[in-house]
């Protein structure tokens, strides 16, 4: 088998190169030194038979005592049909690590930077979200900077400036990935936290996050977790139970990676460079003031259809050229809300009306609106409040209700005659009350699915008076689903 | 007389022996409090006896038209916390919230008692958006209440908002805590001053009634968290606790400041005298309690899931022209007694809202010194206190 869309990796720390870099964290043990030992005994496999795993990602490099060390677990995996990824970061000699892995029969490797052209093996690109490339014609693409996805463990849990708590979620990244390589299959990498010890929930989390938004997590243990599942605890092998159950049921529902996200406003951008942060931002914040959205990759926006807009949010410092201008203002010249920042060359139109605290200017153009920013380096959060707030809650196409530490994803099929609504707690536990959605639009029927239900759980519209209906979800830790049907 | 005590600190009722000094402060008696006139009706649903009850409870009180014929009136609605965070699946107006319905049908006896003007204002939790925009996110239909009287509309008042500066409100007295007030033009533009409450419990002061709805007039531009140090913020970001529950920050140095800053920082101190004094500073012409729908085991559960709550319907309005004998009356239907003093339910660990609205000048909260009309309390009842009873029974048993 060739990686493909269906590999689901694992990260499989193991051998003197990852004992090495071990050494130089501070809190890394002998102990620890020694389940990385057991790790690269062909026995320890074990672990991953029998469950959805069949792509292990090794450290790799052209240190020789490492390929050695990894060779039976490799040859060992290889006849129990895994595949074997060489992840390659810091080594100088590229070339012959490339060859290396060549040699030892992987699959591939993933590393920084372009993929080097007669690689001789696939090479997946492994860089930070905001390097992003998609240069390789290979299936997948990686993103090695996720964070691992919750409540932030310094800050304050209080609400921000957004009125909820902060969350760390990969949800940006993996969204602004998905528009600029829709083609791809994303891969992310992140590690829990040094020294933690991490529940459950943790892991279901850390799995949900990203396969939620369409992408595979390189699953990454802790060493406590790795360290007990070696010495076979029972309470590490719940948690193993737990994470590889997530990871089932998301391939049991693989059909929601198809679903595109959907909401009446896009964010566009280029993201690269500077725009990057702008954008990411922007894409980070909308989920916290539950706003539905999609993302446009500035890129692609030429062959990109702006149907079921409201409002394009045009990121970059710098103008679109003249065909996509073109594209754009004539999305407003048919009632469209267009924001783009204060440089905005000879902005079209005449100035309209607006309430003067916005962070906008309004301008008239045909049947629709130019907002062009007062400010040079406006407030994040103020900017993408404002939008909300000049779009409007009367179009609101989704609410949610009484669930703080959550975000939301709604994403519909290419006709929108299904969609899903991924809905994802970072405090992983249970809030007080039920989330609440209310639904704009009217649906057959909805029905929740979690890996944290036995069988889904058909769901009851409640039609309000003013318009629109809500579904009342139990109280779930970490993930749901409410797929709908109209 | 303690020795290192300040004065301020004496009529702050602060230090040991408070609470003996409390009862009786020697400043309180120079200050002669009006006796209210209040009514209490029934009221089930908000269908279509709404409108009808109200009416006849502003007649017992001797008509609205005296009081708002010709006049601008500004209505301070209750739309407290973050607005995604209901008490179940209960609509936020069925519980948290003024009800669209009675904000209409309030906005219709006023107009129809002669209302020139009448602008709905409240500072929703954190945001520049308008009041109309709030509605829509809760899904309700501003346009009804907007057509529901002539001249009608809505400023959020936790900014600037429409005006041109911030409007300066002094405590009569000279304050507890703060000598005075700066509060958004709408406070001052009207003639009379409306507080629209629910009838609800509260964490830091007790009950939130007619008086506490009022210090949700205070700017979250001078008196948030992130209010501006020196001037007040364009923008309302996050809440008030900061300033005003914990005195961790002052307010914008623009706006009066606190007198005596060696009082103590605990909330149950601090937002009784402080709601006291806005009440005071921005007297409430006419207070309504709306108890139709509401919630029980205080008004947010501030993320404490073990706090118990449920949804009710107690089915009564009270209403008064004066606030502190409106919510003595509120407080008598809730099953607390009006003239209880710190440690004594609902006021555990708070001071009497009541008490300090009584010692500055504001009401009366003995009922049998106020006129009290309509239906007798005794007949619309509804014991929080039992409420919770219950309440901690079935969390107990579960």
């Amino acid at each position: 088998m060739a990686l493909n869309a269906e590999t689901i990796p694992m990260r499989w720390p193991a051998g003197p190169l990852d004992i090495a870099r071990g050494e130089k964290v501070k809190g890394f043990t002998a102990e620890t030194a020694e389940v990385l030992r057991k790790w690269q005994d062909p026995a320890s496999l074990a672990l991953v038979q029998g469950t959805p795993i069949n792509c292990l990602v090794v450290s790799w490099g052209a240190d020789a005592a490492q390929q050695q060390a990894l060779k039976p677990l490799v040859e060992k995996g290889k006849q129990a049909g895994l595949e074997f990824v060489g992840l390659i970061e810091g080594e100088a000699n590229m070339p012959a690590a490339v060859a290396a892995a060549k040699a030892a029969g992987l699959s591939a490797v993933a590393m920084e930077g372009d993929a080097p052209a007669n690689a001789g093996i696939p090479v997946i690109p492994w860089n930070k979200a905001a390097q992003v490339r998609s240069t390789s014609s290979f299936p997948i693409l990686g993103v090695s900077d996720g964070v691992f996805p919750g409540l932030p463990q310094a800050a304050s849990q209080a609400g921000g400036p957004t009125n909820l708590p902060w969350v760390d979620s990969n949800g940006a990244p993996l969204l602004i990935t998905r528009a600029l390589a829709p083609d791809k299959t994303v891969w992310i990498g992140f590690a829990p936290p040094a020294q933690a010890k991490l529940a459950a929930e943790a892991y279901v989390l850390a799995v949900a996050d990203p396969a939620s938004h369409g992408a595979r997590w390189v699953i990454s243990l802790d060493d406590q977790l790795r360290a007990d599942l070696a010495a076979k605890k029972q309470p590490a092998a719940d948690t193993w139970k737990k994470l590889i159950d997530t990871v089932s049921f998301f391939e049991q529902h693989k059909e929601l990676r198809g679903y595109q996200p959907s909401g009446l406003l896009a964010v566009m951008s280029s993201f690269a460079g500077p725009n990057f942060e702008t954008g990411e931002e922007a894409v980070n914040l909308l989920p916290r003031l539950r706003q539905p959205f999609r993302v446009i990759a500035r890129s692609r926006a030429a062959s990109a259809s702006f149907a079921g807009l409201q409002a394009i949010f045009y990121v970059d410092k710098e103008a679109p050229d003249a065909a996509l201008r073109k594209k754009l203002m004539a999305f407003v010249a048919d009632g469209g809300t267009l924001f783009v920042p204060s440089k905005w060359p000879n902005p079209e139109g005449a100035p309209a009306p607006a309430e003067p605290y916005l962070l906008y200017n309004m301008r008239k153009v045909g049947k629709g609106r130019l907002a062009v920013c007062k400010e040079d380096q406006p407030d994040p959060y103020d900017t993408v409040a404002d939008i909300q707030n000049i779009m409007s809650h009367r179009t609101d196409i989704l609410r949610l209700y009484n669930a703080p530490s959550s975000n939301f994803l709604y994403e519909t099929t290419a006709q929108g005659k299904q969609g899903v609504i991924h809905l994802l707690n970072y405090s992983r536990r249970p809030g007080g009350d039920g989330p609440v959605f209310f639904v704009k639009e009217p649906h057959k029927s909805a029905r929740l699915v979690s890996p944290e239900l036995a069988s889904p759980a058909e769901l009851q519209w409640v039609p309000q008076e003013t318009g629109g209906a809500e579904l009342t979800l139990p109280r779930l830790s970490v993930y749901g689903a409410i797929e709908m049907e109209k | 007389m303690r020795q290192d005590m300040t004065r301020r600190q004496l009529l702050a009722g602060a230090g040991a022996g408070a609470s003996a000094l409390l009862a009786r402060p020697a400043w309180s008696r120079a200050v002669t409090a009006p006796a209210g006139k209040v009514t209490v009706g029934k009221c089930k649903t908000y269908g279509p006896e709404l409108i009808p009850t109200l009416e006849k409870m502003f007649d017992q009180l001797g008509g609205l038209s005296g009081l708002v014929k010709g006049k601008t009136v500004a209505m301070k609605v209750n739309f407290i916390g973050v607005r995604s965070q209901r008490l179940g699946s209960a609509l936020m107006e069925d519980t948290f919230w003024s009800h669209p319905k009675m904000i209409g049908a309030m906005v219709h006896v006023l107009g129809k008692a002669g209302a020139k003007r009448i602008r709905v204002v409240e500072g929703p939790w954190s945001t520049t958006e308008s009041l109309e925009e709030v509605m829509y996110s809760m899904n309700w239909k501003p346009q009804d209440i907007l057509s529901a009287a002539d001249n009608v509309e809505f400023e959020n008042t936790n900014y600037l908002g429409r005006g041109k500066k911030y409007s300066r409100f002094m405590v009569p007295s000279g304050g507890i805590i703060f000598p005075g007030y700066d509060l958004n033009h709408s406070y001052e533009d009207c003639d009379v001053f409306v507080s629209l409450a629910k009838l609800k419990e509260h964490a830091a002061t007790g009950v939130t009634l007619s008086m506490k709805n009022v210090y949700g007039t205070t700017p979250i531009t001078i008196y948030g968290q992130d209010a501006g140090v020196d001037e007040p913020s364009i923008r309302p970001h996050g809440g008030r606790g900061n300033v005003m529950h914990f005195a961790s920050r002052p307010p914008s140095k623009s706006a009066p400041q606190q007198m005596d800053l060696t009082l103590p920082k605990d909330a149950g101190f601090r937002l009784p005298r402080i709601i006291a004094e806005l009440n005071s500073a921005r007297v409430v012409n006419l207070a309504v309690i709306e108890g139709i729908k509401t919630a029980t085991g205080c008004e947010t559960n501030y993320g404490n899931p073990n706090r118990p709550q449920a949804a009710i319907n107690p089915g009564v309005i009270i209403a008064g022209t004066n606030a502190v004998a409106t919510d003595a009356v509120g407080m008598a239907v809730m099953g607390f007694d009006p003239l209880a003093e710190k440690g004594k339910v609902p006021f555990a660990r708070c001071d009497s809202t009541l008490a300090f609205g009584e010692q500055l000048g504001v009401g009366i909260r003995d009922l049998k010194k106020n006129e009290i009309l309509g239906v007798p309390i005794s007949e619309v009842v509804f014991s929080y206190p039992a409420m919770m009873e219950k309440l901690l029974a079935a969390q107990k048993k579960a």
